[in-house]
């Protein structure tokens, strides 16, 4: 199966005033696509923080020590800001546990749902056009340098087309939305308006002029634009009848909007233009579209376009491509060298000024390796400056805020230590020292490095045998779709359609009335589908919900978790599920991961937590809740979790477990192997434990549960 | 069974507002609790569950119906009397000399009997009201910040006119030992523990007062899973020890299926089913309640994908138009809200 989501060896701590508290102390998982991942333990246990830190937001005083959190090949701790927001909400979506905290009272549902579309919409134009810009210089550079002829004016020519193709693009897409949206609404009302159930019909009847209007072009509604034009005029006229009640005018009304229904389906099923050729054809041949039927005319287009111009156009452009290529190639392999040569150099006592010129110098020889006819960003290189300088920061710091801190911890323990002396018991107590690890930031500064040399190592092999031709459609391609996406404005209307779909989706009756009321005006179950209709706008691969159903009542948990299911089986989402109800994990999980402070004690299938549990603490939390057929007295687990700004020092767990080993108190567990998907920590997996049965409570209801399976 | 009922709630209504718009939050709810049982009420969200509480314990002044306590009226509601009185007023208009003057007897003895209400709702013994204590559903907002738990436990004592220190002081021990804290907590403040211990101190203030009647309202939903166990055993232990009855509000089923000795399931203002806990599980007769039971998750894999959620839509599954529905019993002890119609096809169901 295929990894959506790899979280390696995660570290994240708080500054408080009382101390550092550690929420995340090394942990590890993997998302495979289409599963759900539950992650289960007490509040406290970090399962939220982990989260957060995936979408990238934690809070300010939050320190990530070590890890990787891998979307891709994207390491979402260290890419930049700016890169997030291509990722966040639109490949990784969240859901909160509150839906009233998180909509805006004061804003209808429909707008908060479309706000995010219009938004992304806008910020992609502008990038698009930043890359298409940037692709140009660098092409009519790198085309000079290969030895081409009349790379500017082939270029020239290129963008000119290029721009009449988004145009008729855009022309052919809006019409063909506006007659999606002529017919959705015209079938919709029809049949309201003879069910008399309307409120605002000259509203509705407005909205539907404005979008037959819009369909007509020359490639949706072309003929029958003139018939269109006289239903208009009907449905103009009788508008009127509605309200008087007049039952001869909503005859009329009702088959006119029938028969607008049955032109704009018909136009949807059109052949599409190739706008592409098209483009070229009316730029450089003629300035009127033939008259010829759409599939004769997409291939004539196709024909003049490869003789007279793209063929030349491409050949000169892969020359281009194949010497960015050498270029780049040299660079890397020289860059590689430098790298693991530095690399080996540095040692942990050099100056820090001497470091940070040497990593100048470092930094800048890394970013000539980029490619300039790069179409996928290559994120490592990309971000091997700021996550060079994140962990230089946090190495020399490191050092500064030591010593302070051993200071601060001598002066404060002395003076501690001088009022017991003086017989007095003192009213506070001595916050220990807490040092950052200079071991890991210091691997960190060198493993940024040898990751970087090997990275460079695998590209450099990579390009030897590549397909430039490939590549050289990759690019007119993606030129194609900047260009598009930097013209492409959504318009509110579509995003509204796209919206009520949505709203569809999601199970909410009555989308279109609906658009238009508060929060306030949904119950909580339909709040929290509005919540999950916005995580879906941008059609994520990851979804995180974080309790989704813990502040709902069971029935409309019940409708919300199908819900989750659903669109889960639809588009093949990947779902993080975080919660502590174990009943709610039973329905969803694929797969469950247990916490308890800061790190997984128990991983595997859900079959496998629930009828072979491993670690105390999962058999605790299993015996802690009754089913329907508990009688016996509930083991509750005693005391609470531990303080993590002191976390323990051998098995969190062992304090409040009375299956506790004494190694238990010394040495943490590493991750015992049940079966191939089954770990767990505990020492009770060690060979020379004792024999541990689990709590009685616990066996007794996976006996019962395993007859009722078998009854079944 | 009529002798030892401790606490009976006849017909009880609490609207909110006048009106035809008046929110029915409590609509004729009628059960009774017996001596040493646990009593649970479950329900979704806006059912009315707390409200019933609230007013059984005299947080709001009941629209309607009555609540005895030990046979003693402490809850009083006029409802049904200014309805009779309305109802005779309009025959009234068109009535003989002779009718009118039965009439007009009649409501002179339904206006005394409202008098009467309203006395006993505002002159109920308060001695016997202390009897009966409640837990509330959330330890964070329920507990006073700036009282120390010696302050927030001895509260009611103190409101009770004890004055003796040491008196006070060994009770309060005596109160966090049994629900297991220990002495030195007295002198700390609320913030200073964590929810399971935050709910005992919940507790303690009430049982502090020796009630007969806890009405626990929610008190493990917002709790931490491993804290509920404890929770709910300290309750358990309370009840066996101290002979404790409980009507427990909340809407986690299977914690009520553990806890309750009887169920009663609420919606919309109205009781629709009440019978022993496991009767209910095992012969849920109302819709509603064969609804909000196949929602319920368990905590095992291979049910839950064999389960299939059941949705009520009261619409749809009652015809109360020509038969209007009452609160009857169809078996002994198993109470179903239905018309004729419905309870002939339920009593097929049940055999």
């Amino acid at each position: 199966m295929e990894k959506k989501l790899e979280v390696k060896d995660l570290r994240i701590s708080f500054k408080t005033s009382n101390g550092k508290v550690q929420a995340v102390r090394g942990i590890d998982f993997d998302l495979y696509k289409g599963e759900t991942l539950a992650i289960v333990g007490e509040s406290g246990s970090g399962k939220s923080v982990t989260s957060r830190a995936i979408m990238g937001i934690l809070a300010g005083n939050a320190i990530v020590e070590s890890g990787k959190i891998l979307y891709g090949d994207k390491d979402l701790l260290k890419i930049s800001e700016e890169d997030f927001h291509h990722l966040r909400g639109d490949k990784i979506a969240m859901v909160f546990q509150d839906p009233l905290s998180s909509l805006n009272p004061i804003m209808r549902v429909g707008a908060q749902l479309i706000e995010a579309m219009l938004l992304k919409n806008k910020a992609a134009r502008k990038e698009s056009a930043r890359n298409m810009k940037r692709m140009f210089e660098s092409l009519e550079t790198l085309m000079d340098k290969a030895g081409c002829e009349g790379s500017k004016a082939d270029l020239e020519k290129f963008k000119h087309f290029e721009l009449k193709h988004c145009e008729l693009h855009s022309q052919y897409t809006n019409a063909y939305a506006s007659a999606q949206e002529a017919a959705a609404l015209s079938a919709h009302l029809a049949l309201a308006v003879s069910k008399n159930a309307v409120k605002n019909l000259s509203q509705d009847i407005a909205q539907l002029i404005r979008a037959c209007k819009e369909s007509v072009s020359h490639f949706v509604v072309r003929d029958k634009s003139e018939k269109l034009n006289n239903l208009i005029e009907v449905l103009k006229t009788n508008t009127g009848a509605y309200q008087k009640k007049d039952q001869q005018g909503i005859d009329s009304l009702v088959k006119a909007l029938k028969d607008i229904a049955a032109i704009e389906n018909e136009a949807l099923g059109f052949t599409a233009p190739n706008n592409f050729t098209l483009g070229y054809y009316l730029s450089y041949v003629k300035d009127e579209i033939p008259n010829l039927p759409v599939k004769e005319l997409n291939e004539l287009t196709h024909r003049t376009v490869e003789t007279d111009f793209m063929n030349a156009f491409m050949a000169k452009l892969q020359k281009a491509v194949d010497y960015s290529c050498r270029q780049t190639n040299e660079a890397r392999t020289r860059t590689s060298a430098l790298l693991k040569e530095k690399a080996k150099s540095l040692t942990r006592d050099m100056d820090e000024k001497i470091v940070r010129a040497m990593f100048k110098d470092l930094k800048e020889q890394v970013l000539t390796c980029l490619d300039p006819l790069e179409v996928d960003k290559d994120s490592l290189t990309h971000t091997f400056g700021s996550s060079v300088d994140y962990a230089l920061d946090l190495y020399y710091n490191g050092e500064k805020r030591n010593r302070a801190e051993q200071r601060r911890f001598a002066r404060e323990d002395a003076k501690h230590s001088r009022i017991i002396a003086r017989g007095k018991v003192p009213e506070w107590e001595v916050i220990p020292a807490s040092y950052i690890d200079l071991d890991l930031a210091f691997g960190e500064i060198t493993g940024t490095m040898t990751e970087m040399a090997a990275h460079f190592d695998a590209q450099v092999g990579g390009n030897r045998n590549a397909n430039f031709a490939a590549r050289t459609e990759r690019i007119v391609d993606y030129l194609k779709d900047s260009a598009q996406q930097s013209v492409f404005k959504l318009s509110k209307g579509s995003a509204r359609e796209k919206a009520i779909k949505l709203m569809e989706s999601v199970g909410i009756d009555e989308p279109r009335r609906r658009y238009r009321q508060y929060p306030f005006e949904f119950s909580g179950g339909m709040r929290q589908r509005i919540v999950i209709a916005i995580a879906l706008t941008a059609d994520p691969d990851v979804l995180i919900c974080d309790e989704p159903t813990t502040a709902l009542d069971v029935t409309i948990q019940a409708q919300i978790l199908e819900l989750i299911n659903n669109l889960k089986k639809e588009r093949n989402l990947s779902v993080i599920f975080i919660t502590h109800d174990l009943g709610v994990v039973a329905n969803m999980a694929d797969r469950i991961a247990v916490m308890y402070a800061g790190k997984i004690v128990e991983y595997g299938t859900a079959d496998e937590v629930f009828y072979s549990p491993a670690h105390p603490y999962t058999w605790a939390l299993l015996s802690s809740v009754p089913d329907l057929d508990t009688k016996e007295k509930l083991e509750s687990i005693p005391g609470t979790p531990p303080n993590m700004i002191y976390p323990p020092k051998g098995d969190a767990f062992a304090p409040r477990n009375k299956y506790a080993l004494e190694i238990d108190f010394e040495e943490q567990p590493p991750m015992f192997k049940i079966t191939d998907t089954h770990y767990a920590a505990t020492w009770l997996l060690h060979p020379d434990a004792p024999k541990m049965e689990m709590p009685a409570v616990v066996t007794e209801r996976i006996n019962r549960m395993k007859q009722k399976g078998g009854a079944r | 069974m009529n002798d030892d009922v401790l606490l009976s709630v006849q017909h009880l209504s609490m609207y909110f507002g006048k009106g035809p718009y008046a929110k029915k939050a409590v609509d004729d709810v009628s059960f009774d609790i017996h001596k040493g049982e646990v009593f649970g009420l479950v329900g979704e969200s806006g059912c009315g569950k707390t409200t019933t509480g609230r007013t059984i314990i005299r947080l709001y002044n009941a629209t309607g119906g009555n609540v005895y306590f030990k046979g003693q009226r402490i809850v009083a509601g006029d409802l049904e009397y200014r309805k009779e009185i309305k109802d005779l007023q309009e025959k009234l208009k068109g009535a003989s000399a002779e009718e009118a003057e039965k009439y007009k007897s009649r409501i002179a003895e339904l206006r005394t009997e409202i008098k009467k209400a309203r006395h006993d709702q505002k002159h109920a013994d308060k001695k016997l009201v202390t009897k009966i204590q409640m837990i509330y559903q959330d330890p964070v907002a329920s507990l006073d910040p700036r009282m120390t738990v010696r302050e927030i436990i001895a509260e009611g004592l103190k409101i009770q006119g004890i004055k003796d220190k040491a008196y006070i002081d060994e009770q309060v021990y005596k109160m966090l030992d049994t629900v297991g804290l220990v002495r030195e907590h007295a002198q700390r403040y609320p913030h200073e523990f964590s929810g399971g211990q935050r709910q005992r101190i919940g507790v303690a203030r009430s049982v502090i007062m020796n009630p007969e009647v806890i009405i626990a309202d929610e008190p493990i939903s917002a709790l931490d899973v491993s804290i509920r166990a404890q929770v709910i055993n300290l309750l358990n232990d309370l009840r066996n020890s101290m002979g404790l009855t409980i009507l427990f509000i909340a809407h986690d089923l299977s914690v009520v299926k553990y806890f309750s000795d009887r169920i009663g399931v609420m919606y919309f203002g109205k009781m629709v089913e009440m019978a022993s806990s496991d009767e209910l599980f095992l012969n849920p007769l109302h819709p509603y309640t064969r609804s909000l039971l196949s929602a319920i998750p368990q905590p095992d894999p291979e049910y839950e994908k064999g389960r299939t959620r059941i949705s009520y839509n009261p619409l749809v599954d009652h015809d109360y138009s020509t038969d209007k529905p009452s609160f009857r019993e169809i078996k002994k002890g198993h109470f179903v809200h239905c018309n004729q119609a419905e309870f002939d096809r339920y009593l097929k169901i049940l055999k």
